[in-house]
């Protein structure tokens, strides 16, 4: 049975106000927050050249000869480093404990190490250790930072090849939380 | 009902049909936007096409320029460019509710096996592309939801074992911001991936014959009309410009491309790329999964056939090839169905000039017909019918679809009815044979809502041959006033039952029919 057409008219529209609202409501709803409410974010990026397994060798003349003309580098290291033993301590608490491998095949490159966190906007001890070298205990290196979050912001810690930095972020408007 | 089984009846079918048919009353069949998902798809990717290089003309692709040149399009000619930036994000999410739409639709109706599994399976990495378009879209933006986004997907990228540099390293700080990085987002969204589009919708289309890439105009009309309202009422607008110093908070998510996001933070990459990837795998296995249904498919009797080439033109699936005749008789071609590609319609019986009830032959063939639903089948099944309409009152062969009205249930005295896998599958001829021969008073050839048929063209077959448009024609003799073509949803028996009563009424107006010979 065929609608009256002005009938079929206003189902048209319900339809296409249907339409677009489902289009417009969730093109922008609900709001999202990736944090909650007072709380800032803590990166740890760590690009990292870790110490050799083995000790690079000087090769003799005798050795060198041995050896086709173009490969003849007088000094040889092996490629495969150590991993990276990172452990990261919020006011005394552990907040990572992990070991890298050196990326290559070989593990002949960085040891790389991306986390993120969430913590309540405030000021937090941060104490890293990092062990680079092919040893079984102890670190090479233990960092202390003093971190201050505010709400939103995101503090960077960059754990690269020389000393590890805490880069801090921008700290938004003041919220109810910092006040 | 038809050898393979009514599927009208299926519970799903009758709840989307159920669902679809007021927009079939408000629209009018032949224009309901359900039947015309995919083109509809098509048609939102113009608009996003051409608000999308209005945008490029006043965009600034470097990273420092961008969000600022945004904010000049959007706010210091809001009437031309950001109206055009709204369109194109408005657009964008038109698409994906009907291109989900059309993927469920299509699923429900059981249309992604067999045959029809190549455009199923080259849909899904076109779903992937898609969304895809959408993200880098947002990219592009370089506010606080594109930092959003570009961190979170930097991540999601950084688990798989492809990168040995970490992409995330790219957005520690602003300061470590690659512009180059940014430029080729931009590169990638503008011409990467729309070339891979065409491309993909070029795979999808492939096998389809005759398909319906531009929707109706007031579909046209409707849809613009509605995203433009949106775009007036709720412009499009950014966040604040990205900064790495903060952390994004209350971001107004387009939660039809980007909720894969918060589902990472909810989650961990690995768990969001075996999700993606699991459902991913299962759309594309979809097609294989039991129960298995492999329909018999059509068979040429070289006897019969004069290679017209009626079947090959109107076979949906381009199953039919005519090649060189290779008996000794004097046509040129004859018709070869490649089993691979048939859907076993039954569509190419009534494209068939040799399927004509009239003819003496015993048993009765057809040049190209079903295994197990023959022309002689079909012949005794109107004889049948026939035989089953007696009455005082007019009376009706009904012959219906397996997809629309199971028309068993529609049957009443003096109404007799049989069902084809397709309406299609009914030649001409058969009408005629009905009328001239059975003495019925009138014929109703019912089927899928109009535009909307299983088999994708037997309704407009059928209204062509009728019309006279469309080889084998219906033949002049037959009084039209006694014929009715009435398409239906498969939960619309009342509407067909009415249409039939006032069909009747309207025969009963007319003489009693003239009967040839009594079969």
């Amino acid at each position: 049975m065929k609608l009256p057409r002005p009938m079929q008219l206003a189902g048209q529209a319900a339809a296409w106000t249907l339409f677009a609202t489902v289009t417009g409501v969730f093109a922008q709803w609900p709001v999202y927050s990736p944090l909650a409410a007072g709380h800032g974010e803590l990166k740890l990026s760590m690009a990292h050249l870790t110490e050799r397994l083995e000790p690079c060798v000087q090769l003799t003349q005798e050795q060198l000869r041995a050896l086709p003309p173009n490969m003849r580098v007088a000094e040889q290291c092996p490629r495969a480093r150590a991993h990276a033993v990172v452990q990261l301590l919020v006011d005394d608490a552990p907040l990572l404990d992990t070991a890298v491998r050196p990326v290559g095949l070989a593990r002949g490159g960085r040891a790389y190490l991306q986390a993120h966190w969430g913590l309540p906007a405030g000021d937090y001890a941060l104490e890293l250790r990092l062990r680079d070298t092919p040893r079984d205990e102890g670190f090479d290196q233990v960092q202390h930072f003093q971190l201050s979050l505010a709400a939103g912001e995101s503090v960077l810690l960059n754990v690269g090849d020389g000393d590890p930095r805490l880069i801090p972020g921008r700290r938004p408007a003041a919220t109810p939380q910092e006040d | 009902m038809s050898a393979r089984g009514h599927h009208g009846s299926n519970a799903m079918l009758r709840l989307l049909a159920r669902f679809e048919r007021p927009f079939s009353r408000w629209f009018a069949a032949e224009c309901n936007p359900f039947h015309h998902l995919g083109a509809l798809t098509i048609y939102f990717f113009w608009i996003i096409l051409v608000s999308g290089i209005y945008l490029f003309l006043f965009y600034d692709t470097s990273l420092s320029g961008a969000w600022l040149s945004l904010e000049r399009i959007t706010h210091e000619q809001w009437y031309a460019g950001g109206v055009m930036r709204s369109l194109h994000r408005y657009a964008s999410d038109a698409a994906i509710i009907t291109m989900l739409l059309h993927m469920s639709r299509e699923f429900l109706r059981g249309r992604y096996r067999g045959v029809r599994w190549y455009s199923w399976f080259t849909g899904v990495p076109l779903l992937w592309l898609v969304f895809i378009f959408g993200i880098t879209g947002y990219w592009m933006v370089w506010d606080e939801l594109a930092q959003y986004v570009a961190v979170s997907t930097a991540r999601l990228l950084d688990w798989l074992p492809v990168f040995s540099d970490p992409m995330v390293r790219n957005f520690l700080t602003n300061e470590t911001v690659n512009e180059r990085f940014f430029t080729l987002m931009a590169f990638i969204h503008l011409v990467g991936l729309p070339i891979g589009l065409v491309l993909g919708l070029w795979f999808h289309l492939l096998r389809v014959r005759l398909p319906r890439i531009n929707p109706p105009r007031t579909l046209m009309a409707g849809s613009l009309i509605a995203l433009l309202a949106l775009s007036l009422a709720v412009p499009a607008v950014s966040h604040p410009p990205a900064d790495l110093g903060i952390v994004p908070m209350e971001m107004r998510i387009d939660w039809f491309y980007l909720a894969i996001y918060p589902m990472l933070d909810a989650s961990s990459e690995g768990a969001l790329w075996a999700g993606l990837w699991g459902i991913s795998i299962l759309l594309c296995a979809l097609p294989w999964l039991p129960p298995l249904k492999h329909p018999p498919a059509a068979i040429v009797h070289l006897s019969d056939c004069t290679g017209c080439e009626f079947c090959a033109e109107d076979c949906p699936y381009g199953a039919i090839d005519m090649v060189p005749r290779t008996d000794e008789r004097n046509f040129a071609l004859e018709a070869r169905v490649d089993p691979a590609l048939c859907v076993s319609c039954g569509i190419c019986t009534g494209s068939c000039p040799s399927s004509s009830p009239f003819r003496k032959q015993a048993p009765l063939l057809s040049g190209i017909e079903l295994p197990y639903f023959t022309m002689d089948d079909l012949k005794r099944r109107l004889e049948a019918a026939v035989a089953r309409s007696p009455g005082p009152r007019a009376r009706i062969v009904l012959v219906g679809c397996d997809y629309s009205v199971p028309v068993a249930a529609v049957e009443e005295p003096g109404v007799a009815a049989l069902s084809l896998p397709c309406a299609g599958m009914l030649p001409p001829a058969g009408i005629d044979y009905l009328l001239r021969v059975g003495g019925v008073d009138g014929v109703v050839v019912t089927g899928c809502d109009a535009g909307d048929c299983h088999f994708r063209h037997g309704d407009r077959w059928v209204m062509d041959r009728v019309a006279r448009d469309r080889m084998p024609k219906l033949r002049s003799r037959v009084p039209r006033e006694r014929l009715l073509l009435s398409w239906h949803k498969p939960v619309d028996a009342h509407g067909l039952k009415a249409a039939i009563a006032s069909f009747r009424q309207r025969l009963e107006a007319l003489p009693t029919a003239a009967r040839e010979q009594r079969p």
